[in-house]
């Protein structure tokens, strides 16, 4: 049953990727504006244009061009990107790992602070935990992400001076050796302390920016589920046993007050990744999402597309894990 | 245009003729008994929706208050929103002559919030009627008449939303240009779905329902069946999601307009402003700050009203 949920999924992502290439290239290519020319630059000739017209296939009609395209991609090449002149997929390595670390440490703040909260709202409901919570979650999805990014940086960097305005490192650090390329990780694995903190510094700002949003999303979702189960029948008895307060919320309740929190953690990633792309612009962050909004205002087409179908992979992948983890901590669901 | 065919042939015993009124009256009934004790609890709720909750209030004030600017603020706005003064007043802090200060080109901030206002409502406008209309659609024909249909375009819709909506739109707006009539596509694209699949599931249980099943059973045909009788008592949700969506589809805009794709300078829409401001930040924070102030009053406003009435209008949301 387990396989075939997967296989399905993994179909079905086919079908997913293979339809937003089609939107993309057929949209990118449609529209006016000649990619050999941007290509070449703004002084390059006419010939030189229509050579590299020729070279990379721009005069085929366009399903043979894109069966082309996905020719390449299935061996990952996405091309060249105009703007870093590199390989694409060059870029992408070299780019992801720092989307990864934002979003992971995004991801545990806000898993561990919206987890308490939302436990605490829903038990002190109507009190001031249940004021700051709803604070919180309402807050959290109406705040522009990048608004609140660049009032950070105005007050932690530009007032207080607390936190550096971006980057990873400060220019002239050098990045710790290579392990995981996530740098906080890599610097304790190789005992280097003082670089370690230095990293943190650098990712505080971001990953609290990015983290506010799904925090607001996890509280919610906490705190429903909380409220909902402190009201079942079982939590009744058991506080008619006597159990104290404090034993009925964290041994009887919270196990399945949390369930139904585990299906927000897709739209989590969600929001993490659409958030990354304008954090990441704000703290001058070198992960993926800077890199495609790069690409997108220069006309970066294989960048950007490139950029979108990983995206788009790592999202569908995910929500997968998700779903099967779902399935093994709740024994009442089966997905047929 | 399918719903149509497909409808006659499941339906082929009607004989109402084109405009058939004399079968209003029992139809009417039928849908008038599946929504009466709704209403009553509607108004009942809706009391206790403005008077008893403060937050609520707060929300329908600041929505009421930016659907007047959105109209009049031009109007209202002191300056105009594009007129340049580069010599004497550049980046000049908040004042009695300018209650939200100038920008690098002398323009007044405050006329260009309010303006931006106007493109905020005008996006939404535009967006959501498109995703109401054609998700409704989709969700309707989905739900009503099952099966093939039925699969084949829900698993359409599951293409749009097996994708983080902000990047989907970011990708369609990048392919299109960067402008805000193709941003305003991306994000027609990127609502639909939801209304698609939040219809179909309502019209999923609300078909099973007695009435529905009267109403089959005189003959009325499929489409009258499905807009006149089991549409309406769809509404109710179709409008939480609509006000919930006004402030992502505002928010959503400015996000873009923030990367450069959607409204481009000399805009005021917000976001286009926020893009520039961020340059002068530490010199003037009044420019960054005041759009953004904006954008979050009016989504957050939105977001409580949403909020609010899904606990009014659905009892059995466990929101509260």
């Amino acid at each position: 049953m387990l396989v075939r949920l997967i296989v399905r999924r993994l179909l079905f992502l086919v079908v997913v990727l293979f339809g937003l290439s089609v939107i993309t290239f057929s949209l990118s290519h449609v529209i006016p504006g000649d990619p050999a020319r941007l290509m070449a630059g703004p002084r390059a000739s006419a010939s030189a244009v229509q050579k590299i017209r020729e070279q990379f296939g721009l005069n085929d009609p366009l399903p043979q061009q894109y069966i082309t395209y996905v020719g390449e991609v299935l061996h990952f090449n996405f091309g060249m990107s105009f703007t870093t002149r590199r390989p694409v997929a060059q870029d992408l390595q070299r780019f992801l790992p720092a989307t990864i670390e934002l979003g992971l440490y995004a991801f545990v703040i806000s898993t561990l602070i919206g987890i308490p909260l939302g436990v605490l709202s829903a038990v002190k409901r109507d009190q001031w935990p249940d004021h700051i919570a709803r604070f919180v979650s309402i807050s959290g999805l109406a705040l522009p992400v990048f608004w609140l990014a660049i009032m950070a940086q105005f007050i932690f960097f530009g007032r207080l001076g607390w936190l550096p305005d971006g980057e990873r490192l400060p220019i002239g650090v050098d990045p710790p050796r290579t392990i995981t390329s996530l740098y906080t990780i890599d610097a304790l694995l190789t005992g280097n302390f003082s670089l370690f903190w230095l990293a943190l510094k650098h990712l505080a700002m971001p990953a609290l920016v990015l983290a506010y949003g799904s925090l607001a999303v996890v509280t919610r979702m906490v705190r429903g589920g909380m409220l909902e189960v402190l009201n079942q029948d079982y939590i009744r008895t058991a506080r008619a046993k006597g159990i104290t307060q404090r034993g009925v919320v964290l041994g009887h309740a919270l196990k399945n007050a949390l369930l139904p929190t585990v299906t927000s953690i897709g739209l989590q990633i969600g929001l993490l990744l659409s958030g990354a792309f304008l954090v990441e612009i704000v703290f001058s962050w070198p992960g993926i999402g800077r890199y495609a909004v790069d690409a997108i205002q220069r006309l970066d087409y294989n960048a950007t597309m490139a950029t979108t179908l990983l995206i788009a992979l790592i999202f569908v992948l995910l929500n997968l894990l998700v779903d099967i983890l779902y399935l093994f901590l709740d024994p009442r669901i089966s997905y047929t | 245009m399918s719903a149509e065919t497909t409808a006659t042939t499941q339906a082929p015993t009607t004989t109402a003729p084109p405009g058939g009124e004399p079968r209003v009256p029992p139809g009417g009934a039928l849908a008038a008994a599946g929504r009466l004790p709704q209403q009553n609890q509607l108004r009942r709720n809706l009391q206790r929706f403005l008077i008893g909750n403060k937050l609520n209030l707060v929300g329908v004030i600041i929505v009421v208050m930016f659907f007047i600017l959105s109209i009049f603020g031009q109007a209202i706005a002191p300056y105009d929103p594009y007129a340049q003064d580069i010599t004497g007043s550049k980046l000049l802090p908040p004042s009695t002559a300018h209650l939200m200060g100038t920008d690098e080109l002398g323009r007044d901030v405050f006329s260009r919030v309010l303006t931006g206002t106007q493109i905020s409502l005008q996006v939404a406008v535009v967006v959501l009627s498109f995703a109401v209309t054609f998700g409704t659609l989709v969700g309707s024909v989905s739900g009503y008449f099952g099966g093939i249909v039925d699969e084949l375009l829900m698993r359409f819709t599951d293409m749009f939303l097996a994708f983080p909506a902000l990047i989907l739109a970011i990708a369609i707006a990048a392919s299109l240009g960067r402008e805000l009539k193709w941003t305003m596509v991306a994000l027609s694209t990127v609502f639909w779905p939801w209304y698609a699949r939040l219809v179909r599931a309502q019209i999923l249980s609300i078909r099973e329902r007695d009435f529905v099943t009267a109403g089959e059973s005189i003959g009325l045909s499929g489409p009258r069946l499905l807009f006149r009788h089991i549409l309406p008592n769809v509404i109710s949700v179709v409008i939480i999601q609509l006000t919930l969506d006004i402030g992502y589809a505002i928010l959503a805009t400015s996000s873009l307009s923030f990367i450069g794709l959607g409204a481009q300078p000399p805009s005021p829409e917000w976001g286009t402003m926020m893009s520039t401001a961020r340059n002068y930040f530490r010199e003037a924070w009044w420019y960054i700050s005041f759009p953004g102030i904006a954008l979050t009053l009016t989504v957050f406003a939105f977001n409580v009203l949403g909020d609010g009435l899904q606990d009014a209008l659905d009892p059995r949301s466990s929101h509260r």
